[in-house]
């Protein structure tokens, strides 16, 4: 079979149609990675971020110097992760593009979904974020937020990124856009709190709809908007399970959820575009319904979780494209062997890709993982994913 | 004083959060004593609730609202009780280890333990190994509980186990770990006592923790 380009190769995939390689996506690639493979910028984000001078400016006025300080280096930061992932060679890339994000003060995030995340230092000179709470823990909350998202004026800049980033990359790899973070469960437990929402879903489902109707709009916008920059892939992400199953009952998930996905996912398939699904941890009751909902391709399959990708191969993979299978916990960090990330490689392969429908992945988003195990784990793909499979 | 107890295992295990304030002030004005009450009617509901989550018949929103009634039951028991009775399993101490903050699977944790009998020290999120260390010496402390979801801060859980056997006190100590890049292959790696993929497990973890250090 002749060679194709990532983007066939990626496209095809989750078609269902023959290939000829395994692909290897990359599963939105954090700053260290992205620091050892394009190198160190001369004055860290950490340094901007968090000196003095920075940390006075950004507390006494923080919507004036959003923009300049926190925003720039967000948006900075994001465009490094989503360029390593490039020129490390990987088929599909997980590109992030969301300047939503307030910064009340100089050691906060405001996600306008209803979110508060610490911005912290990742301890490799950049910074990361990290969940701190909910935002909306009443009615009053909801109404009184003062951060909701402008959703024309956030599909439009998600717009002039992708145009961008698509002109400069589209040819050297498959882009799958990532313009609003969070799903609608996922914002949903950040913005009200994990352990509240099944109270906000049985006592005031009124302010559950009011919320999920922001968020789909959103999704809607920000994705047409990639769509239209040429971006081919969609990403959407909500975790909705833990070690051992959903959080929710799949029941209350496709009533609170499912129409709401489908229409979402149908604005993209209507223009001819896919959606790669990401949601955490063992998700085996949830899978019918994502694929129901028509997403083409879902990852992740966290080996640290209950899920059995090989059985999901045997029972659903006719039905859509399985992505992921290579454990962060371990395999992809440094206190791993190079040999053991071949080896597991090697062993995904032999068992998924036959049939296609499959692509190598990280488990999860890369949570400052060295570039070079991340890069052991593409070369094996590239030398042993090739069709016919013969390992 | 027997249907009324069963009244609060029932809104438990159904989730019934409308009244259970009544439900139990109503046992306590018919000579139930708090202990009775937690032990035959919050307790068993919880066990049912558990049961019915390991048989993946329930979910973890289910174990939230049963814990949500549970702790309502709970501050009011308190207010009744013998001090002596709280806490009668022993100490437990929760930290989510340093350098993160993810807490949601401990709060859990903590609320079905409390429940189960066991008096609950949290020492919140991003605690680093030496204030870990510093509560069991403080609080003569030999169950610990440790929750990490970020692979990058996994080495804190054998920091903390190094520090409590240089301080001579690991072989006292039982440890357990849980959160999202926990699995039984990091709990070997780190030399922890136990890992626990689930907070229905965390009961049936530190139980066993007491029969092994002959507190039970």
């Amino acid at each position: 079979m002749e060679s194709m380009s990532p983007r066939e190769r990626v496209i095809r995939t989750l078609e269902g149609k023959s290939v000829d390689r395994v692909p290897c996506f990359c599963a939105m690639m954090e700053s260290r990675t992205a620091d050892e493979i394009l190198g160190k910028p001369p004055i860290s984000t950490e340094f901007i971020t968090t000196n003095p001078v920075s940390i006075f400016c950004l507390n006494k006025f923080p919507e004036v110097l959003t923009k300049p300080i926190a925003r720039m280096n967000l948006v900075k930061t994001m465009h490094k992760r989503n360029v390593a992932q490039v020129k490390m060679g990987f088929d599909a890339i997980w590109a992030l593009y969301d300047d939503s994000w307030r910064f009340p003060d100089a050691k906060t995030i405001a996600v306008t979904s209803g979110s508060i995340f610490n911005l912290i230092p990742d301890g490799f000179g950049d910074m990361t974020y990290m969940y701190r709470g909910p935002g909306i823990k009443t009615p009053e909350d909801f109404e009184a937020w003062p951060y909701w998202p402008d959703t024309d004026a956030q599909a439009h800049r998600v717009y002039k990124y992708f145009k961008k980033f698509n002109a400069e990359y589209g040819e050297n790899t498959c882009i799958v856009g990532y313009g609003f973070f969070g799903g609608l469960q996922e914002s949903m437990n950040w913005a009200f709190g994990i352990d509240k929402v099944p109270v906000w879903i049985k006592k005031h489902p009124d302010y559950v709809n009011r919320y999920l109707d922001i968020i789909e709009e959103i999704h809607v916008k920000t994705e047409r908007a990639m769509l239209e920059a040429g971006v081919p892939i969609v990403m959407i992400t909500d975790d909705s399970a833990y070690k051992t199953g959903p959080f929710l009952n799949p029941k209350m998930v496709e009533e609170v959820f499912g129409h709401r996905y489908r229409r979402i996912i149908r604005n993209v398939h209507d223009r001819g575009a896919k959606v790669i699904f990401h949601s955490c941890g063992d998700n085996t009751k949830l899978f019918d319904l994502f694929i129901g909902w028509g997403v083409d391709g879902l990852h992740a399959y966290e080996n640290t979780s209950n899920v059995d990708i090989y059985n999901e191969k045997k029972i659903r993979g006719d039905k859509v494209t399985i992505i992921g299978g290579v454990g962060i916990d371990y395999l992809l960090t440094e206190r791993s062997k190079d040999e053991e990330i071949v080896d597991k490689v090697k062993e995904l392969i032999k068992k998924l890709g036959p049939g296609g429908r499959y692509m190598v992945a990280p488990v999860h988003s890369e949570d400052s993982l060295p570039a070079h195990k991340l890069q052991v784990m593409l070369d094996a793909v590239k030398k042993y994913g090739s069709y016919p499979i013969s390992i | 004083m027997k249907e009324s107890i069963a009244a609060i295992q029932n809104a438990v295990i159904d989730m019934k959060d409308d009244d259970i304030k009544g439900l139990v002030q109503k046992c306590l004005d018919e000579g139930a004593t708090p202990l009775e009450i937690i032990e035959q009617g919050l307790s068993k509901g919880l066990d049912v609730v558990g049961e019915r989550f390991d048989a993946g018949d329930y979910y973890l929103a289910d174990l939230i609202m049963a814990g949500e009634i549970v702790t309502e039951a709970m501050n009011l028991l308190k207010t009744r009780m013998n001090p002596k009775d709280i806490g009668r399993k022993g100490k437990v101490i929760l930290a989510t280890v340093q350098g993160d903050v993810h807490d949601i699977g401990k709060k859990i944790v903590g609320m079905i333990l409390s429940a189960s009998g066991y008096e609950i020290i949290d020492l919140g999120v991003d605690v680093s190994s030496e204030k870990v260390v510093e509560a069991v010496k403080k609080e003569n402390i030999q169950l610990v509980g440790l929750s990490v979801l970020l692979t990058t801060m996994v080495h804190n859980l054998k920091e903390i186990g190094d520090m409590l056997a240089a301080a001579g006190l690991r072989e006292k100590v039982k440890i357990a770990i849980g959160g999202a890049c926990c699995s039984q292959h990091l709990a070997n790696e780190m030399g922890v006592d136990a890992f626990g993929e689930s907070a229905v497990a965390a009961v049936g973890i530190f139980d066993d923790f007491r029969m092994k250090l002959g507190l039970a």
